[in-house]
């Protein structure tokens, strides 16, 4: 046989073999294919083997060789398509499973909504570097008004507008050291602040206060409040206007036009009222001002050397335009199914 | 305020401007723009005016804000009426028993006057005033000139017909008690002592700064007219008022303070209008008890406090242009010292006493706009506290497993408030007013009034479960984090709670809550006792300690609670102090070395008298386990009185057993699982089931 036709045997052996394992599907049909190929009698390497006798003694060499090579080729082919047959697992069929069906029922509660509010009201403060403090709700007069330039006769004082105790030193007016009401406003965490720490202050406050309005949509009795003070040497009105135009940019948003106007607060002079244009007119966002001398004195600082200024707005209302919230009522109502909205 | 732009015009010069202009400069100088009607030939603004500024409770006080924001110069009437009767005290007296309810008081009279109706543009003016004219009812003459001119300056009037005051003289003294007097709303008041009250010789006739008196007022007979401009204490305006339910324009202004300089300029304005639009003949002379306040003390200015609070710098002739236009009178002194100035505010200008009352002045009228707030402000860093940290850890533990945060009134009617109070045995504290709108009065009709400050969240989630199983939303997992009130010898000690209830398992709630505390700190040590407590269910109410501390309670309501609160359901509540997880918490949780060898798990399964508790079990275990002891997880327990006997049950445990070092040998294992069995037989009565 020349080399040749040889050659051309092989060739067409190695090819046959490759396609023969490739196809095979199942364990049988590999083990068809290597009775085929590789089978020890009647295989049709052994066959092709048998004929390298009647090549020349020249060409035994070059045939030899490639005899060898299509040999390992079919036999790594083998190997292949044993272990891909092997690695074939085989999927059971159910049709009875419905993968349209709904799971067991699995709920995560909600934060309240004025929590999530406070939260992100102090996550902003937090990094124009308001550090948060907290103070007690019941409060004496003194801390709740007098300490914050409330004169003793005015009206703010009101029994009718505060929830005093019936234990009270005072009801109205006057001044007291001792436990005289539910705090009205949420300054008076800035007083024991003061009163226990040097400036340079940075802090706010954020917590419930009450005043006896009778609930309806946009009044309850109890509210929160966020209250911030900043006191150092040099702090002027444009610290305040920067700080609460920063947070208000970061709460709002930067489209929204925010405005500075005078207002009056004991506690302040200059006052100021921050409002915020929303649905075609100014609402306020809280108030503020640069702290009243008055109030520095009345906590031992030197109003000749510090100066700061303060800020307080309703957490409420804040809560409520953001989440689309009408009726006040229905924050402290707790009906799981409004709960379960935020 | 609602002011009238055409009557403002008798004031201002408004040439070239626009009621939105005005506006807006008067909203951002701190008159804030509420609205504006439009009037046939007029507008009626209505500006908010802080309590500070009574002085712009009237057209001259807006006019002048108008002046200075415009720098146009203000027009003030000077009324001089011609006195061509006989002097006042020859007809009249007036006496003043309480200065200090009343430290000025003025009269004048004016004899022969003409009731009838108003002219056209004294009606037109104060109709417009009230924002809708269709509203308006002219009173007459007289009464409308003394509106006018409280409308005009801000110093409320009263006029009374001469001849009805008994006696023909006034007496300015303290009500007795239940003196009733009929007001000009014919309306009878009784009165109570100590209320300030105009008096003729015999009853009150007007309520101090409030209202006049039927008995005396102005009606068509009315021939003589006696003016009074006063000045009343606010405080105790205030209080008659309140007390009353009775308020008037004039209660408004005088609670705010009048200009104490401008009453008797409004009572000759009055008699001027008067004499004019009423005929009549005014007499001689004026009866003035208290007499004009003395002159404002000068305020000491110091004109560096300006940059130094504002931030920014204005120029000493724009300040003293601005303060002047104000009303206050300005000294340089003689020039020795720069930059001090010694400045007096006028009379109406009550709430300017200190330098720093000037400064907001001159910020308000230059404008805040003109203050940048792109200012450099110091960077500061701020710190997470740890009270919030653990709020945070707790809240979203408990919102992981389905429960809600709730947020209820601090105050609560007596009938919660009594329900259970685990933290304090004292009474409550209450408050003097109730909260009004906040209980479901259909529910509790005897509750009485919301006047409790809590001492537990436990009844507050009770309630809130009630509401919500009555509107059928199920399931209800709520938990609230809020202060209690526990009252102390002065003030309260206000511990921050974490209340939970739940309708799950007792067991369940339990180990949601050991979640809670192993994020608080990992391995925190809890330990749980079960209490006597008829609140709870018997046998399933807890106590909870981190060692001596007490941390709080948690158990399965008892049907008495139950039916006490009309639920449907039982339910697992539970109260938590903040306090004991913020003292334990770990700020930073540190990483541990976890062990890269095998573990060894062994099966024990303990018959047992059913009375003995897991936790002594357990406890037996971890005692004994020693150090390779990694876990000891209960199984279940199995109850089989015939095989076991009674009183006996079976319970299964699994122990890991974990080496951080090597891989633990059966031989190992099974010394360890010796000495705990031996262990549990000894301390709990356990024997091991084998085979």
């Amino acid at each position: 046989m020349s080399l040749p036709d040889f050659i051309a045997q092989l060739e067409s052996l190695g090819t046959d073999a490759e396609r023969a394992f490739a196809d095979a599907q199942t364990a049988e049909q590999l083990e068809a294919a290597r009775i085929e190929f590789l089978g020890a009698k009647a295989g049709r390497l052994k066959s092709v083997q048998k004929l390298l006798g009647s090549i020349s003694v020249a060409d035994k060499p070059a045939a030899g060789k490639r005899l060898n090579e299509v040999k390992s080729a079919i036999e790594s082919g083998f190997q292949t398509a044993t272990e891909r047959l092997e690695n074939v697992v085989e999927e059971v069929v159910d049709e009875t499973f419905d993968a349209t069906l709904p799971g067991a029922t699995w709920t995560t509660g909600r934060v309240h909504p004025i929590t999530q509010t406070i939260l992100l009201l102090k996550d902003i403060m937090g990094r124009l570097g308001f550090t948060p403090v907290e103070g007690p709700e019941i409060e004496d007069s003194w801390h709740n008004f007098d300490a914050l330039n409330v004169p003793t006769i005015h009206p703010a004082r009101d029994p009718l507008d505060n929830f005093y105790l019936a234990s009270a030193a005072v009801w109205g007016s006057g001044s007291s050291s001792g436990a005289d009401m539910l705090r009205s406003q949420t300054s008076t965490v800035q007083i024991r602040t003061m009163q226990q720490q040097q400036p340079p202050l940075r802090i706010i406050s954020l917590g419930r206060v009450y005043r006896p309005d009778t609930a309806d949509e946009t009044h309850y009795p109890m509210f929160h409040q966020m209250e911030g003070l900043m006191v150092d040497r040099g702090v002027t009105m444009a610290d305040l206007k920067t700080v609460l135009r920063l947070f208000a940019t970061a709460y709002l948003g930067n489209s929204v036009p925010v405005r500075f106007r005078p207002s009056f607060f004991p506690f302040t002079e200059p006052s100021v009222e921050v409002d915020y244009y929303w649905n075609g007119r100014w609402v306020e966002f809280g108030g503020a001002g640069m702290v009243d001398p008055n109030v520095f004195l009345s906590v031992g600082y030197d109003p000749e050397h510090v100066t700061g200024f303060a800020f307080g707005l309703g957490v409420e209302r804040l809560c409520m335009i953001r989440h689309g919230i009408r009726d006040i009522r229905d924050l402290y109502t707790n009906d799981v199914r409004f709960l379960a909205q935020f | 305020m609602i002011v009238s732009w055409k009557w403002l015009q008798r004031y201002i010069n408004l040439d070239q401007l626009t009621d939105a202009q005005v506006a807006e400069r008067l909203s951002l100088s701190g008159l804030n723009h509420e609205s504006t009607q439009v009037l046939a030939g007029d507008w009626a603004i209505d500006l908010e005016v802080t309590s500070n500024r009574p002085d712009c409770l009237a057209h001259i006080g807006v006019a002048r804000e108008v002046g200075v924001l415009f720098d146009r110069p203000l027009q003030v009437p000077n009324p001089q009426p011609q006195a061509t009767g006989p002097a006042i005290e020859s007809l009249t007296s007036v006496t003043v028993e309480c200065p200090e309810l009343c430290p000025r008081y003025t009269a004048r009279l004016i004899r022969g006057v003409k009731i009838g109706p108003s002219p056209a543009w004294l009606q037109e003016l104060l109709a417009n005033a009230t924002g809708d004219p269709t509203q308006f009812k002219s009173i007459n003459n007289v009464a409308d000139i003394t509106n006018f001119v409280m409308l005009e300056c801000g110093q409320p009037l009263h006029a009374f017909d001469f001849d009805r005051l008994h006696g023909q003289r006034i007496v300015v003294r303290p009500a007795r008690d239940a003196e009733v007097l009929e007001a000009i709303d014919h309306k009878s008041y009784t009165l109570q002592a100590g209320m300030c009250v105009i008096a003729d010789a015999d009853r009150p006739v007007a309520l101090a700064g409030i209202m006049g008196g039927a008995a005396t007022e102005i009606t068509e007979q009315t021939v003589n007219v006696l003016i009074e401009s006063a000045e009343f204490a606010p405080g105790s305006v205030r209080n008659t008022s309140r007390r009353l339910k009775l308020a008037s324009d004039s209660s408004y202004r005088f609670e705010r303070t009048i200009d104490p300089i401008g009453t008797d300029w409004a009572s000759l304005r009055c008699c001027q209008l008067i004499i004019e639009h009423c005929g009549g003949q005014l007499c001689a002379g004026v009866i003035d008890h208290g007499g004009a306040k003395a002159e404002r003390t000068p305020i000491r200015f110091r004109l560096d406090q300006i940059a130094r609070i504002l931030g920014i710098e204005i120029a000493p002739a724009k300040v003293r242009r601005i303060l002047e236009a104000l009303g206050v009178k300005i000294d340089e002194g003689n020039g020795t010292v720069v930059g001090i100035w010694s400045a007096t505010p006028p009379s109406w200008r009550r709430d300017l006493t200190r330098e720093a009352d000037l400064v907001e002045e001159v910020a308000r009228i230059h404008g805040y706009d003109k203050i940048p707030e792109d200012h450099a402000v110091p960077m500061a860093v701020s710190r997470t506290t740890p009270v919030d940290i653990s709020s945070q850890r707790v809240r979203s533990v408990l919102t992981a497993a389905g429960l809600s945060e709730a947020l209820s009134p601090s105050l609560v009617p007596s009938v919660l408030s009594e329900l259970y109070s685990p933290w304090s045995d004292r009474p409550t504290m209450a408050t003097l007013q109730p909260m009004l709108g906040v209980l479901d009065t259909k529910f509790w009709n005897n509750a009485g009034p919301v006047d409790c400050v809590r001492r537990s969240l436990i009844p507050s989630l009770l309630e809130l479960r009630r509401i919500n199983e009555f509107r059928h939303h199920l399931p209800i997992e709520l938990f609230e984090i809020a202060k209690v009130y526990l009252p102390g010898d002065s003030f309260p000690v206000e511990p921050t709670m974490i209340g939970v209830c739940s309708g799950r398992s007792l067991l369940d709630m339990k180990s949601v809550m050991a979640e809670v505390f192993g994020t608080i700190r990992r391995g925190l040590e809890v330990q749980v006792d079960v209490v006597s407590d008829s609140f709870f269910a018997p046998g399933r109410g807890l106590r909870y300690r981190i060692g001596d501390q007490l941390l709080g309670l948690m158990g399965e309501i008892s049907r008495s609670t139950q039916k006490k609160m009309k639920l449907r359901q039982t339910c697992v509540v539970g109260e938590f102090f903040q306090e004991a997880l913020v003292r334990n918490l770990q700020v930073i949780p540190q990483a541990q070395r976890q062990s890269l060898y095998p573990a060894i798990e062994r099966d024990l399964n303990f018959i047992l008298e059913t009375k003995v508790r897991w936790a002594d079990l357990e406890s037996t275990v971890r005692a004994t386990g020693g150090v390779l002891l990694e876990q000891v997880a209960y199984r279940e327990t199995y109850i089989d009185a015939k095989r076991d006997g009674e009183g006996k049950k079976r319970v299964l445990l699994t122990i890991t057993l974990r080496s951080l070092d090597e891989t633990l040998t059966g031989k190992q294992a099974d010394e360890i699982c010796q000495r705990v069995v031996s262990a549990c037989e000894e301390k709990c009565g356990a024997k091991l089931v084998t085979g």
